[in-house]
């Protein structure tokens, strides 16, 4: 995609820092990151335990605030938004995959679903059409009544994914989205976020530690205790000025 | 939503067994309290509003006969009946008296009425006749019940052996009750045969009752005289004064207790579930959805309790009747509703007091 067509980025990240600082002497968890991230592209964040991979994936769903450094969601400063309004745009155009699913165990498979189409208003009828063909398209239809603990790991990874596009997410984020699954299950979980990406035109940010991630990747970003030490676009070459 | 808070309530059943049981016994003393209330509400001022009466003459300052002395001369009977507009005066006297039957001695008030005159004797007569003659005595159908006498029964008032000829109803004012006799053998008990505790006065057809009062008080100066109404009214209002601050301040407690059971269960909930909540607020749920969560474990908790308390009232108020007859406990659907209403009021009011524990439960808490 030339510079000239592309869209604006959903999520801009402008030399994001964030610092803990929880009694003991502080931890930059993300030291001066930047990235942007563009509808239809798959984006992936590459690196260890402990990179910073879940705190930036935090700053980019909105669920956290940079100690300094800036984020734009849809050329939106996060600052500029109020606790409303960031539960209104996770609502509405956020979807989050976590590495332990984080399904309500009190909810069937169907009412997961359903609950984050309740969030933005849809009417019983239409969450419940929604729902059956969202999980019927997950391949996990056959499921709807049951509790998540009684679910595999892969199955809980495909309703917590038709749980985070239930809302036509423009964003979706996924946390070590992988890590919980075996490796067949796990290529079937990221087949799945990719398409979301081309064929819906979501932007997705997915962080991992598992390298085979890259091949579906658009562009990679490897964390090294924060920082962002290498930036590669899906051809592997080194985008400008990325290497840190 | 509703289904999560069944599931949530289903999932510590010995929690959920516990916690409709206590608020199912505040909610039970609610209902008992609303309902001995009500009984001594009606016991208390039945006498009052069943009696035809146009005009209770009384004491000058005397304003009722349940926590009122009045004591006036029958001669002052006679000055009244001289009144244009009076067609009957008929002289009714109170007076605390102790009745034994054998070894058990108990208290009634005791109404000494003229039966010719057809005013002062009991409002309603459940078995029996009205008293005729010295020798006899209408009772309470609970305090009858309580001392195990019936009609034809004898029993000792002040060394007189009274025989129980009826059976009267609306007479239990719950911390005493009501007897009757005639007015002569009242007089005598006390040994002032002239004296009368009220004059209760009915009225030709087309007499003017407040001239005829303008007329009392002016000829009758030591005497104070209402109508039914206010005079029924003030006797309600008496009764209430003594009554209602006792109810008020154990329905109050009946009110803390089922709120703060309540409300420890629905925190508990939360913090228990605090994952579900951090998970749903991550998703983006707004505010209300999980406000609502909570409220509906409430409602239910409420609901549940009151269904509980339904079936444990009324069987036990058959117990309480049995075990203790002057108690005398009367139910409407109205005090029913009303309660179960307040129920579920307090049961929103404990669901806003737990919600504020969602505001400390973070998104990031569901996070890695």
């Amino acid at each position: 995609m030339s510079a000239s067509l592309r869209p604006e980025p959903i999520v801009r990240l402008d030399r994001a820092t964030k610092v803990f600082r929880t009694g003991g002497p502080p931890t930059t968890a993300v030291n001066g990151v930047s990235f942007e991230a563009f509808p239809g592209e798959v984006l992936l964040l590459l690196g260890p335990s402990g990179s910073g991979k879940s705190t930036l994936l935090s700053l980019a769903a909105g669920l956290s605030r940079p100690t300094s450094g800036f984020v734009h969601l849809w050329g939106k400063r996060l600052d500029a938004f109020t606790p409303r309004e960031l539960q209104r745009l996770r609502a509405e155009k956020v979807g989050l995959v976590f590495q332990t699913f984080w399904l309500v165990d009190a909810l069937t498979v169907r009412e997961n679903v359903e609950v984050v189409l309740r969030f933005r208003g849809c009417r019983r009828a239409e969450r419940k059409a929604r729902t059956r063909l969202l999980l019927e398209g997950m391949k996990v239809g056959h499921l709807a009544d049951r509790f998540p603990p009684r679910l595999s790991q892969g199955e809980k990874q495909r309703v917590a994914v038709a749980r985070a596009v239930a809302n036509g997410a423009e964003l979706l984020i996924a946390d070590e989205p992988t890590g919980s699954l075996e490796t067949s299950q796990g290529l079937d979980i990221i087949r799945l976020l990719h398409a979301q990406a081309k064929d819906r035109g979501s932007a997705v940010l997915v962080a991992s530690h598992d390298l085979r991630l890259t091949e579906y990747a658009d562009r990679t970003l490897h964390l090294v205790d924060g920082s962002v030490v290498r930036d590669e676009n899906r051809a592997g070459s080194l985008l400008a000025g990325s290497l840190i | 939503m509703v289904r999560y808070a069944l599931r949530v309530l289903r999932g510590q059943p010995l929690r959920l067994v516990l916690t409709v049981g206590g608020v199912s016994l505040c909610v039970v003393l609610m209902f008992f309290l609303l309902a001995v209330y009500r009984g001594a509400a009606e016991g208390s001022v039945d006498y009052i509003r069943q009696n035809p009466a146009d005009l209770w003459v009384l004491q000058k300052n005397a304003s009722n006969i349940l926590r009122g002395s009045s004591l006036v001369s029958s001669a002052q009977g006679e000055l009244l009946s001289r009144l244009p507009g009076v067609r009957t005066v008929a002289s009714v006297l109170f007076l605390l008296q102790t009745v034994r039957r054998g070894e058990e001695a108990r208290t009634v008030f005791l109404a000494g009425y003229e039966p010719d005159k057809g005013l002062g004797g009991p409002p309603r007569l459940a078995a029996g006749r009205h008293v005729r003659s010295d020798d006899e005595i209408v009772l309470d159908r609970s305090f009858a019940r309580k001392l195990g006498l019936g009609l034809g029964r004898e029993l000792d008032l002040q060394g007189h052996r009274l025989v129980v000829v009826g059976i009267s109803r609306g007479t239990n004012a719950f911390v005493i009750q009501y007897a009757f006799v005639t007015l002569r053998l009242a007089r005598s008990l006390i040994g002032f045969p002239g004296l009368t505790t009220c004059f209760l006065l009915l009225l030709d057809e087309g007499a003017d009752p407040v001239r005829l009062q303008e007329t009392i008080r002016d000829r009758c100066p030591g005497l104070e005289v209402y109508d039914q109404a206010t005079f029924l009214g003030n006797n309600v209002r008496e009764m209430k004064s003594g009554f209602l601050p006792l109810l008020y301040t154990v329905a109050a407690i009946g009110v803390v207790v089922l709120t703060a059971i309540l409300s420890l269960l629905l925190s508990v909930n939360i913090l228990e579930r605090r994952r579900d909540f951090a998970i749903l607020k991550t998703l983006g749920s707004p505010a209300r959805l999980l406000w609502g969560m909570v409220v509906h474990q409430a409602l239910w908790m409420a609901s549940a309790s009151s269904l509980v308390a339904l079936g444990i009232f009324f069987p036990l108020l058959r117990v309480v009747e049995r075990i203790s007859p002057e108690v005398s406990a009367k139910s409407s659907p109205c005090q029913v509703v009303g309660v179960i209403l307040a129920v579920g009021l307090m049961s929103l009011l404990s669901a806003l007091v737990s919600t504020r524990r969602l505001r400390r439960i973070y998104h990031w808490e569901s996070l890695p």
